[in-house]
């Protein structure tokens, strides 16, 4: 029995698999051990009844058309990976409810008073067109900031090519470098963008977790530029099938795979790790190491306190892990017309300010932010004839599960499900309840048993002005604990999302094959 | 070119990096508390597997035994998994080398977990394995090796009607008795009315158990359905079978009502007949699992010209064999009758943790039993515990964790 490899990877999420896909096809002995029964983490799926749920994915903006392909489906082209993409040309509908007496308030859809109600369509042009229809005037600061999200790739690429030189980089893309030092906010105030109309454009926050005034305009605009040029796209067959495609790319490319195979200690020589106990009993060893478990769990639970790097320590108790989420999945036993959706992504808040709804959910069980999916809007036939499925997301902040006892947990997970059912319920002016065929709610505590996540979070750490992905990518190495094992998923330089889990993932795998190949 | 960003300015990267370090530098360096309130909650109501002895063992009727079973400190379970009434436990056991599992409901309260105690009812099985061993093995004393709660034969408020119709047969009396404790307890809010079916009063299990909740509690009612031709019908007894119109007395005519089910796989094919009658919306039906299914050459589609005896190689971390065994056992079957351990929870082909790559061959699986992922169809993986092999067989199996 083989016991030796030249890289073992640690977690079989999207981070891993990718990395595992890498360093497979490029001829490395290769080890992927998964805790679970099952690839992918968070790209998965479950059955209940007559439905298969997606767990996780809300939309991908990496995937794109095949002329106009994205990051997702160029990384599955190269590994050869083949999965069927739906695509869908609508990017998100923000409601915001008003109170009976709130004079900004009007009748919405379904006799519904709101705020806002903004359902907004794929397409630069498109999207800015429908937001100067909702607040007039916009139009022109919307296309400038899609202008400089343009701008931004170009610099990307002119980077990537290496070709270009530093001050002519400088003076071209001076723009860009300030779209990294600012936040959100202060850049669509400067491009003189409406209030109203920032409240709608900063809406996918929830997506990455920062809110407008901590997050930097360059990351966010690499996400929505995505989302708004390409649209959205999702799997056939939930995400299972993105992860099964990776898993099978492995076994043929001669890698190793190996299920309910959980990592309980990693061994050490010289200072550096060596090999891995999985199980709490075979030992396994290798060169280098791949790890897609998040730092704060994987260090103390693998690693002896005296074996962490200081610098290590500092990192995790130094930063503050990002969003949780409660999700509530839905197998109705009506259509999506029956119901009344028309929408695939509905996001609903009490407050139409994207800084307040952040503000809001702090280390708050429960309440006032809510995102509504209905699959059937991309993929029409994911579910029975006659059915729909739908899939509800809340988000919090901090360990909100403090003093929730197990006694109380089942209890506590009906009552999170009917306030975001309700919220739904209300927003849209339709009924979901008398139509629930199947049901499973999951809150922080789920996540964690998937995931292994601190607080279940699927999103890593905070992103932050002050750690945000520029800096993150710039001081990668800094970030790894040693120099043979390697950090990728979440926790790294691009935070939480399906793309950025892949990208760090193959970068990993890239440096492990160029040392190995180098014979270091 | 004029930038669009005019008034702010570049700031100065150096610094914001610096800045980034110097952040670190002032968090503490002590060790990581690598703990958090969901991952407690998470293992508290997880555990892998739970070490429990045997404290007492109570005789139901012939052949069916009460086993109570309390937290084995000594082997690391100090606490036991609390659960929601409806869960079942899967047991493992070692019978002449051979490693087996099999689920059974907790009959007992979620409250008496907490105060360490679970119920297991075990009904004899004709020519039955493990329930003849556990029968003939467990005493008080005797170790025993569960998984956390499973399943989800569990009542929602969110899902479910108000009241609920408890179709049960034999030893299906199982997960409503826990259910009925919860009502009792608070735990669960929602009336049960249990149509039980027995042979005749005698084999009658928790007769008085049952008698007693329904003094207890007003939300459960329970009506024994008695099959024995000689029996007689009075207060709180029915003859014969649980048929649509003896649903149809007993549940509320005014409102809607779910009718969950669990019993023999004989009494679902006549239930589910007697159910249609009275077209029920799907989502008010709820079925326990199936249990094992066996005997799949009696099936209608099963295809002609099967071998009776199949090779299959496995591989399991790391590790390569070839075994032999009959077509008419299922893949789980095979393995374990070779001294192999496979993962398993249900064996009813419902919670994918049996979950299997086959690299080659072919397999029947009962379509009622068909829960796999769409994914996993097309990607050639299976759920051992109901897939039948026609051909050899090459697969890798996940350790039994
Ligand atoms: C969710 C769930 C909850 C349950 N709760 C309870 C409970 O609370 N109490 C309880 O008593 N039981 C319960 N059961 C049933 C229990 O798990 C066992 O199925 C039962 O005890 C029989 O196990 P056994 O090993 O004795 O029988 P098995 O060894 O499984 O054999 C069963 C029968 O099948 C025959 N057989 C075996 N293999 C084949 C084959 N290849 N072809 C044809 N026939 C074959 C045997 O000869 C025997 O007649 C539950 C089951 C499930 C799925
Ligand atoms: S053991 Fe549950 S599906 Fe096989």
């Amino acid at each position: 029995m083989r016991n030796n490899y030249d890289v073992i990877v640690i977690g079989a999420g999207n981070g891993g698999l990718a990395a595992a896909a890498t360093c497979a096809k490029a001829g490395l002995k290769t080890l992927l051990l998964e805790k679970h029964n099952l690839p992918g983490g968070s790209a998965s799926s479950f059955v209940r009844g007559r439905f298969e749920f997606e767990p996780s994915l809300h939309e991908l903006c990496g995937v794109g058309t095949p002329d106009n392909p994205g990051d997702i489906a160029k990384t599955f082209d190269e590994l050869g990976a083949k999965v069927d993409w739906y695509s869908h040309d609508e990017t998100y509908r923000l409601i915001v409810p008003a109170e009976e007496d709130d004079p900004e308030g009007f009748e919405g859809e379904n006799g519904v008073r709101v705020k806002i109600d903004a359902a907004m369509p794929a397409g630069f042009e498109a999207f800015s067109r429908k937001l100067d229809s909702i607040v007039p005037g916009s139009y022109e600061s919307s296309m400038k900031v899609f202008h400089l999200s343009t701008l931004m790739y170009e610099a990307f690429d002119d980077l990537n090519s290496g070709k270009i030189n530093p001050v002519k980089f400088l003076t071209k893309y001076g723009d860009v470098f300030k779209m990294a030092g600012h936040t959100v906010r202060e850049c669509l105030d400067e491009l003189g963008m409406p209030k109203k109309a920032q409240n709608i454009f900063t809406a996918y926050w929830c997506y990455m977790g920062a809110p407008p005034m901590r997050f930097d305009f360059l990351y966010y605009m690499a996400m929505m530029h995505g989302y708004v040029e390409r649209g959205a796209s999702m799997p056939h067959l939930r995400s299972n099938e993105m992860s099964c495609a990776i898993d099978k790319v492995i076994r043929e490319a001669g890698g190793e795979i190996r299920y309910n195979s959980e990592v309980t200690r990693v061994l050490m020589q010289n200072g550096k790790p060596c090999g891995v106990v999985v199980n709490g009993k075979t030992k396994l060893f290798a060169k280098q190491f791949i790890c897609n478990v998040h730092p704060n769990f994987a260090m103390p639970d693998f690693f002896r306190p005296a074996q962490i790097p200081a610098d290590a320590r500092r990192k995790i108790n130094g930063r503050s892990v990002a969003a949780s989420l409660f999700t509530v999945y839905l197998g109705m036993n009506r259509t999506k017309e029956q119901l009344g959706i028309h929408n695939y992504s509905v996001f609903i808040s009490t407050a139409d300010d994207s800084d307040d709804q952040f503000r809001l959910v702090q280390g708050k069980m429960l309440g006032n932010y809510v995102i509504i999916n209905c699959l059937n809007e991309v993929i029409p036939d994911c579910s029975p004839e006659g059915t729909s499925m739908l899939f509800l997301t809340g988000i919090t902040y901090g360990d909100v599960m403090q003093g929730v006892r197990p006694e109380d947990y089942k209890k506590l997970k009906t009552k999170i499900a009917d306030e975001m059912i309700t919220q739904c319920e209300k927003a849209l002016g339709i009924d979901i309840k008398p139509y629930i065929e199947e049901i499973e709610i999951a809150l922080p505590p789920t996540f964690s048993r998937y995931l292994n996540t601190p607080n279940g979070s699927p999103y890593g750490y905070q992103l932050d002005l002050w750690d945000s992905m520029l800096s993150r990518t710039i001081q990668y190495n800094k970030d790894q604990p040693f120099d043979n094992f390697l950090f990728c998923g979440a926790s790294q330089e691009r935070g939480d999302g399906y793309g950025c889990a892949y990208y760090t993932g193959k970068k990993a795998a890239g440096l492990v094959i160029k040392k190995l190949k180098e014979g270091k | 070119m004029a930038g669009l960003l005019n008034n702010l300015k570049i700031r100065d990267y150096i610094t914001i990096l610096a800045n980034r370090q110097k952040q670190f530098g002032l968090a503490d360096d002590s060790a990581p508390a690598g703990t958090d309130a969901s991952r407690a909650l998470a293992r508290a109501l997880h555990p892998n597997r739970q070490y429990l002895k045997v404290a007492a063992v109570t005789e139901r009727a012939e052949d069916v035994k009460s086993f109570t079973l309390v937290p084995d400190p000594e082997r690391g379970t100090k606490e036991l998994a609390y659960f929601g009434a409806g869960k079942y436990l899967t047991v493992f056991a070692e019978i002449d080398g051979q490693p087996v599992t099999r689920a059974y409901s907790i009959s007992s309260s979620p409250k008496a977990s907490l105060e360490g105690r679970y119920e297991l009812t075990v009904k004899l099985v004709d020519g039955g394995l493990v329930s003849r061993y556990i029968l003939d093995n467990w005493q008080e004393g005797t170790p025993v090796e569960v998984s956390a709660p499973e399943g989800n034969f569990e009542y929602q408020p969110l899902r479910d009607a108000k009241t609920v119709i408890g179709l049960a047969g034999g030893s299906g009396i199982t997960p409503f008795l826990s259910m009925a404790q919860a009502i009792r307890d608070g735990d669960e809010d929602f009336e049960l009315i249990l149509l039980y079916g027995s042979r005749n009063k005698k084999s009658i299990l928790f007769a008085k158990e049952l008698a007693q909740l329904e003094k207890d509690c007003e939300k459960f009612k329970v009506i024994h359905v008695l099959s024995d031709s000689r029996a007689k019908a009075s207060e709180g007894f029915e003859k014969g079978f649980i048929t649509a119109d003896l649903i149809k007395k007993y549940a509320p005519a005014d409102k809607p009502y779910s009718v969950f089910l669990c019993g023999p796989q004989q009494m679902y094919a006549f239930a589910d007949k007697e159910l249609e009658k009275l077209g029920l919306e799907r989502k008010y039906i709820r079925h326990e699992m199936f249990g094992e299914f066996h005997n799949p050459a009696a099936a209608p589609d099963y295809p002609a010209g099967v071998p009776e005896t199949v090779k299959i190689t496995v591989t399991q971390a790391g590790e390569t064999r070839t075994v032999e065994g009959a077509s008419n056992d299922s893949v789980l079957q095979i393995l374990e009758k070779n001294g192999i351990a496979a993962p398993a929870r249900c064996r009813s082909g419902e919670c994918g943790w049996c979950r299997s790559l086959m690299v080659s061959g072919k397999v029947y699986i009962p379509p009622h039993l068909e829960y796999r992922r769409l994914a996993d169809r097309q990607f050639g993986y299976i759920h051992p515990c109901c897939s039948f092999p026609l051909t050899d067989l090459v697969l890798d199996v996940p350790e039994a964790k």
